[in-house]
């Protein structure tokens, strides 16, 4: 490749918000026609710098430069005009309107002096856009009926209908199948081939080193080093990006099973519009044994969950605890006896925001004798035991009296791990308890998972990062429309025959015998 | 597609039940089944086209202010501030200009009335987030309370003396069509006006580039803004839009029909603007949709008046007044699913995230 200017120079930017430094003297170089990584944990000051470059937010200190000329932003619209577009984590479409509406949204070519929208040149130009970049999209699809790497590449057709030389994609694989993170790559390619730069976020070392030519690592604010993604290795990366040694591939010893903890059986589930998410599934999860679910986002595992945990009754089939029939017991019931839940979003379903930790902590426990004897709530055993959990799984700040709201995403999940894993329950049910957390507490709570294997409980972890559900799971089931695909070792599965089981394609060669024999 | 195949269905509907009607006449000549039909006639579809008026409108503003995300329920007040303001200026310049002149002041009033009242709507939902269902309950009750206690200190009465109306107009010609003729070509203004901006308001929601931001603003007002267009201007421009259409149906009602204030009980308005709530809801938001349920309901409760004149038929008025309702909403639970913006009733700030 032949690189040569630079498209994007960040030059020594500072931004200060109050009481917060998000980024310190920060530089980053981007060539032109180049892929380039961000790297960083969360909170490591990467969407901020972005936000700066594409005028969001007004450097502190510093210069946007692009082709060597310095730029001054006021807002988004002059960062768009200067051909930079950004591509939000959360897509900016409408759902009811079509590809075309929504990439000529707000330029939409007018006829008839301006009375009516013309709806040959807007389909004419999105057509020609997505042939002379190998886009795969049909123009005339509604939003809501196309996948979600279709709406990405919706996304990136509406910065280059606008007109964008340089283009930000914020995390943009968090949303996908392994195939449509492929397919992005590819897509990347091409831009890049005919001259476009990209930036691209992410907190995933494999996919920074894949799809970028270039890696630069955020950590607290600081840019620690710009490296070539050729000439790296994930450790490096890890390293810089943490600050310290991090062990990247888990150490799961093999512990002997036990007896089946919970079982689930014939299992058909409907959500809320009374569709069946989740038909006719059975499983065993066994004391010492983490079992897996992968699958992409919306086939029914949240409705599994629910209806395990017990906040939604199942259509038919049962769950039973220890061999006890728990399909319809309460939730109450469940905790009572010791199952512990750490819910796919924390906000909406695992804390009480604008409760602080002390109070956050009792939840789930309000009918325990050990926190409320004889009815009344213990507040100080409380505070005690939650201070011990902030401690326990370094929660930032340590500080029992601070809202749940004032945590960041990544703090909250370690509160919420630690609150569930502390009562020492029997059945953990999991479900992504790494989401938006970064790598070091990831590495943390990874840890606590496999310790309570080790102690011979149960675990049941659904998870849609692959390398997650594959490192940690015993065994691992993929779930395509609210059925099991199959169940494999995921020792011996690439992720490429995960991705298409993911996909729904069946592969028939998988063995899906457990990993250790039975009750070793 | 699905939108349309009902709208057939409905039309097919309605007609066979008619012919079913006539037929029946014709087999059973009992006394009230002849008299009924006889009620089918020219005269009921115009009736049915001026009782359409300030439903249709109220519905066609409901449809701007909902699609661009703000639930305007305040309808009823619009219609009740233009009515009542559209006589009260009629009647103050009936002495000193031509009454025709008089009539279609109180009609510009009128607008203007219900335009500024939807502008406070406005600026106290968008500027500053209040609830838009409390919101527009307010403007609902205020114009109740206002425009009796105002006719009250005006005319000394909850009820105005009559004042000069808006004549019908007469297309010459066109007129001389069967049936179609003397039932549309020979109608109010304010029916034109109708007819007029049923077709023109669907064109701007879908032809326009106004009109889609209208409805991205209602649908995800972010990706509206993120594209570059102002998410308050363009709600501001939907909700002023949803008072001017109140107030020309507010002003067709009082100087179209009644040519008079009433302020007793829910006063003239009586409900229309909750029945056009409803119309839009059953049209899915599609002006051509909330036309047809407008006049539906105009049609059956031109209808119910007939069919109370029946000596034949001895059934209590009250209960002949309950059918078109009971009709909406055996409509309602048939057209199945109306589709809400998704950020309907949802403040937007930009740079919120």
């Amino acid at each position: 490749m032949a690189v040569s200017s630079l498209a994007v120079h960040l030059d020594s930017i500072t931004k200060r918000f109050p009481g917060v430094v998000a980024n310190d003297d920060v530089d980053l170089r981007v060539e032109e026609g180049s892929v380039h990584a961000l790297l960083g944990e969360n909170g490591a000051g990467k969407t901020t710098l972005m936000n700066v470059l594409y005028g969001l937010y007004e450097p502190t200190e510093g210069v946007v430069r692009l082709d060597g000329e310095a730029m001054d932003f006021d807002s988004p619209r002059d960062a768009i005009d200067a051909g930079v577009g950004m591509i939000h984590q959360h897509f900016m479409l409408v759902d009811p309107m079509t590809v075309t509406e929504n990439v000529v949204l707000g330029n939409e070519p007018r006829k008839w002096g301006g009375l009516a929208v013309d709806r040959l040149a807007s389909r004419k130009a999105v057509v020609d856009l997505a042939e002379k970049y190998g886009f795969d999209v049909d123009p005339d699809a509604a939003i809501e009926d196309i996948s979600v790497g279709e709406q990405q590449r919706v996304e990136i057709l509406k910065a280059l209908y606008r007109g964008a030389d340089v283009l930000i994609l914020d995390e943009p694989t968090a949303v996908l199948t392994p195939q449509e993170v492929e397919e992005l790559f590819a897509v990347f390619e091409e831009l890049t081939s005919q001259g476009k730069t990209i930036i691209f976020i992410s907190h995933k070392l494999d996919e920074a080193m894949n799809a970028a030519d270039d890696i630069t690592v955020l950590r607290d604010g600081v840019n620690v080093g710009t490296v070539d993604a050729n000439a790296t290795n994930r450790e490096e990366l890890a390293e810089l990006m943490v600050g310290r040694e991090v062990l990247l591939d888990v150490d799961k010893p093999s512990v002997s099973t036990g007896s089946s903890a919970l079982s689930v059986s014939e299992l058909t589930v409907r959500d809320e519009r009374g569709v069946v998410a989740v038909d006719g599934v059975s499983f065993d999860v066994r004391e010492g044994e983490v079992f897996g679910i992968a699958g992409v986002d919306g086939n029914g595992q949240s409705e599994l969950v629910e209806a395990v945990t017990g906040l939604r009754t199942p259509a038919a089939g049962s769950v039973a605890f220890d061999g006890e029939d728990i399909t319809r017991a309460s939730r109450r019931s469940r905790i009572a006896r010791g199952m512990a839940y750490v819910p796919e979003d924390r906000q909406e379903r695992g804390l009480v925001m604008d409760y602080d930790l002390v109070e956050n902590g009792l939840l789930g426990k309000q009918h325990d004798p050990a926190f409320a004897p004889n009815g009344r709530i213990d507040w100080e055993g409380t505070y005690e035991h939650v201070t011990d959990v902030i401690e326990e799984y370094d929660v930032r700040p340590p500080d029992p009296s601070a809202s749940a709201k004032s945590l960041s995403g990544g703090n909250q999940q370690k509160f919420i791990v630690g609150r569930e894993f502390s009562q020492d329950p029997e059945v953990v049910v999991a479900s992504h308890p790494t989401r938006g957390v970064d790598i070091g507490s990831v590495e943390f709570i990874h840890e606590q998972l496999l310790d309570l294997r080790a102690r011979g409980k149960a675990v049941l972890l659904v998870s849609s990062k692959l390398d997650e559900v594959q490192s940690l799971s015993d065994r691992l089931a993929v779930v395509h429309d609210g059925e099991f695909v199959d169940v494999v070792d995921p020792a011996t599965t690439t992720e490429e025959e995960l991705g298409l089981l993911m996909g729904g394609e069946s592969v028939g060669t998988v063995d899906a015998a457990p990993a250790r024999g039975d009750d070793a | 597609m699905r939108d349309r195949n009902v709208y057939v269905a409905g039309a097919a509907g309605a007609a066979v039940a008619v012919l079913a009607l006539f037929v029946f006449a014709f087999v059973f000549p009992v006394d009230w089944v002849v008299a009924l039909v006889d009620q089918l006639d020219t005269s009921l579809l115009s009736a049915a086209l001026r009782l359409s008026v300030p439903i249709a409108f109220a519905a066609l503003g409901g449809i701007f202010a909902e699609k661009s995300g703000v639930i305007n329920i305040g309808l009823e007040g619009l219609l009740i501030a233009s009515a009542f303001t559209s006589i009260a200026v009629a009647w103050a310049l009936q002495g000193s200009v031509a009454p025709t002149t008089a009539a279609w002041a109180g009609f510009g009033a009128a607008v203007l009335a219900s335009t500024l009242l939807a502008a406070l709507f406005a600026v106290v939902t968008i500027r500053y987030e209040a609830d838009q269902i409390i919101a527009g309950l307010a403007v609902w009750l205020v114009a109740l309370g206002f425009a009796p206690f105002a006719s009250q200190i005006i005319w000394d009465s909850v009820n105005s003396p009559a004042v000069p109306t808006l004549n019908n107009w007469v297309a010459p010609g066109l007129v001389d069509i069967p049936v179609l003729g003397p039932a549309v070509f020979d109608s109010n203004p304010t029916v034109y006006l109708m007819l007029l901006a049923v077709p023109v308001s669907w064109y701007v929601l879908n032809r326009t580039a106004f009109g889609r931001w209208v409805r991205a603003s209602g649908e995800n007002p972010k990706a509206l803004d993120t594209a570059g267009v102002n998410v308050r201007r363009v709600r501001y421009a939907s909700v002023l839009l949803s008072g001017v259409f109140s107030g020309i149906g507010g002003a067709g009602l009082a100087l179209g029909q009644v040519g008079q204030f009433i302020g007793s009980g829910q006063t003239m308005v009586a409900g229309r603007g909750w029945i056009g709530i409803t119309a839009y809801l059953m049209g899915n938001y599609n002006p051509i949709g909330a036309f047809a349920s407008s006049f539906l309901f105009a049609g059956l409760n031109a209808l119910q008046f007939r069919v109370q004149q029946i000596s034949e038929l001895n059934i209590a008025p009250s209960l002949v007044q309950m059918v078109p309702f009971v009709a909406v909403i055996v409509v309602l639970a048939l057209v199945g699913k109306t589709r809400i913006p998704d950020a309907a009733g949802d403040h937007y700030e930009s740079g919120d995230d």
